[in-house]
């Protein structure tokens, strides 16, 4: 009786650690960068996620932002679900409905961490992502609240 | 005929690639982007859709679009749109302005926007023609339908909008008012079936006002809202009257309303839509009432990603038409549609798909007396009770 509850207390500092394991990893896949005209340094996730949809375009400091995506990889898949809550089908469809309607423009999509880092460092008011490791030379990091 | 059919399917795999282009026009970026899609429908029995589809089937169902916007200010955009389509009698290759407004932001709350502006009813009215953005190759018949998307498609006005966020819990309330005038094309199913009859159409148009509010709840997923939308519609054109010769008529709306109530929900992969859409109209000349409509439509759709590029959905759409007051002189009538549909949609790259599909339909509405899919114009020798389609269907955008 006594082997089996320490059994299932293992079990649940396991699983517990499991969780919280999963999470840390899943709040650090993502490293949000800006142009150094963005004066903020940081944005809470709600501003971010109107940034990227588009109902913004300047942030509560009244900094001008456009958005910047990836074309696909594991660290555009984390940041459209942690931050834009849609599958990156669901956030295409959403593009392409403001496009063809007139309410909105396709945002610049790049293919790697290098090219994010570097066309966000030359555009003036651009917000994009990439992964932890990735260089940030050039761009400011934000901290997303 | 198939020679056409393989341009059109050439053209598509070329232009799938199409990336969309941007150019710098008093330094200010300029986008473009394009949409086309080309299908085919099969019936067992009755012709569809002014299509004579019930032989080998028809590919008369193409449409294309094209647009131009730029962000002027952080605040202020223009852009205009163009679109063509060809559906068995409908459209007939010639090609309108689909939207063309200049829009300013003062708020993410406050917003306006006018000119030519797609008018935002229920889930899916200002985007019914963007086939790439929906599971289903038809949206449901019962509230969109395509023979009469110049109906409640755009209206040359404006609009006031804006998205209000309640905070975390009560989630996030979007609306749109919009008031300006509509013109049907000559190339749409009233001409269509008016002009089958023996009527000279000359045009349905008028003041179309209206708002839709939708609520984005704070059940992650769930989206709901109401719309509705007000009318006062003329109809022009003559009848040849025997022994009399052409005499010109005038209907004018005495009420013309639409209320449509829907919801959405999402959770991961799956989708599922209901709505509901209640047209009522009166018309007549000098107050004296000549046609009384009541049409009531709903469906729910749902849909699943079942693997990366691969979607199947299903829908159940019905459909009710009443006529209480008939036209010349006719006794009241009744008619329904009721249609079951499977849909399995490919995504072949980022910007084409192929779609098929299969409807299974109860009824044809009322074809002598209202255009919704079913005409006497393509079905000379009567209608059977029910009709069994295939839709195959590819698109792309850029």
């Amino acid at each position: 009786m006594m082997k089996r509850r320490i059994q299932m207390k293992s079990f649940h500092v396991m699983f517990v650690a499991l969780i919280l394991a999963s999470t840390l990893a899943w709040a650090g896949s993502v490293k949000v960068i800006a142009n150094s005209s963005v004066s903020a340094s940081a944005v809470s996730s709600d501003e971010l996620k109107s940034v990227f949809l588009e109902e913004k375009n300047s942030l509560a400091d009244g900094s001008h932002v456009e958005p910047v995506l990836a074309k696909g990889g594991a660290v555009h898949e984390a940041f459209v679900k942690q931050y834009l809550d849609k599958s990156d089908a669901a956030l295409q469809t959403y593009y392409r409905s403001l496009v063809f309607t007139g309410k909105g423009s396709m945002p610049k999509a790049v293919g790697s961490d290098a090219e994010m880092v570097s066309y966000v460092a030359k555009t003036k008011g651009a917000i994009g992502y990439v992964s932890p490791e990735a260089s940030a030379e050039g761009v400011k990091t934000l901290e997303v609240k | 005929m198939i020679r056409r059919l393989i341009a059109v399917l050439i053209f598509f795999a070329c232009a799938g690639w199409l990336p969309a282009q941007e150019f710098k026009l008093f330094d200010r970026t300029v986008q473009v982007h394009g949409f086309a899609s080309q299908g085919f429908i099969h019936t067992d029995d009755n012709n569809w859709l002014t299509m004579y589809t019930s032989n080998i089937g028809s590919g008369e169902f193409t449409d294309l679009g094209a647009n131009a916007s730029t962000q002027i200010t952080d605040s202020f955009r223009i852009g205009a749109q163009i679109y063509d389509r060809n559906l068995g009698h409908l459209g007939k290759w010639h090609p309108s302005l689909d939207w063309a407004y200049a829009q300013y932001k003062f708020k993410p709350w406050l917003g306006i926007r006018g000119g030519k502006v797609k008018t935002v009813m229920g889930l899916y009215n200002d985007t019914q023609d963007l086939d790439f953005l929906h599971t289903f190759a038809l949206l449901p018949q019962s509230v969109y339908p395509i023979d009469l998307r110049d109906t409640t498609i755009a209206h040359e006005g404006g609009d006031i909008f804006g998205d209000i966020h309640l905070g975390n819990r009560p989630g996030t309330l979007s609306y749109t008012a919009f008031a300006g005038h509509r013109q049907d094309s000559q190339y749409g199913g009233y001409a269509y079936l008016l002009t089958n009859q023996g009527m000279t159409f000359d045009g349905i148009g008028g003041l179309q006002y209206g708002g839709d509010l939708r609520w984005a709840t704070p059940l992650k997923g769930l989206l709901m809202g109401i719309s509705r939308m007000n009318q006062d519609m003329s109809l022009k054109g003559a009848v040849n009257m025997p022994g009399i010769g052409s005499v010109a008529i005038r209907l004018n709306d005495m009420s013309d309303w639409t209320n449509q109530y829907y919801g959405q929900y999402s959770w991961k992969k799956l989708v599922v839509d209901a709505e509901y859409r209640r047209y009522y109209m009166l018309m007549g000349s000098n107050g004296v009432p000549s046609a009384e409509e009541d049409i009531r439509g709903w469906y729910l759709a749902g849909s699943y990603q079942i693997a990366k590029r691969v979607q199947l959905g299903s829908y159940y759409s019905r459909y009710w038409i009443s006529f209480p007051i008939a036209y010349v002189g006719q006794p009241p009538a009744t008619g329904h549609d009721y249609d079951k549909v499977v849909t399995g949609r490919v995504d072949l790259n980022r910007f084409m798909n192929i779609k098929v599909e299969g409807h299974f339909m109860d009824g044809y509405g009322l074809p002598n007396l209202y255009p919704n899919g079913f005409y006497t114009g393509v079905n000379p020798l009567g209608l059977k009770p029910n009709t069994i389609a295939l839709v195959v269907k590819t698109g792309f955008n850029f």
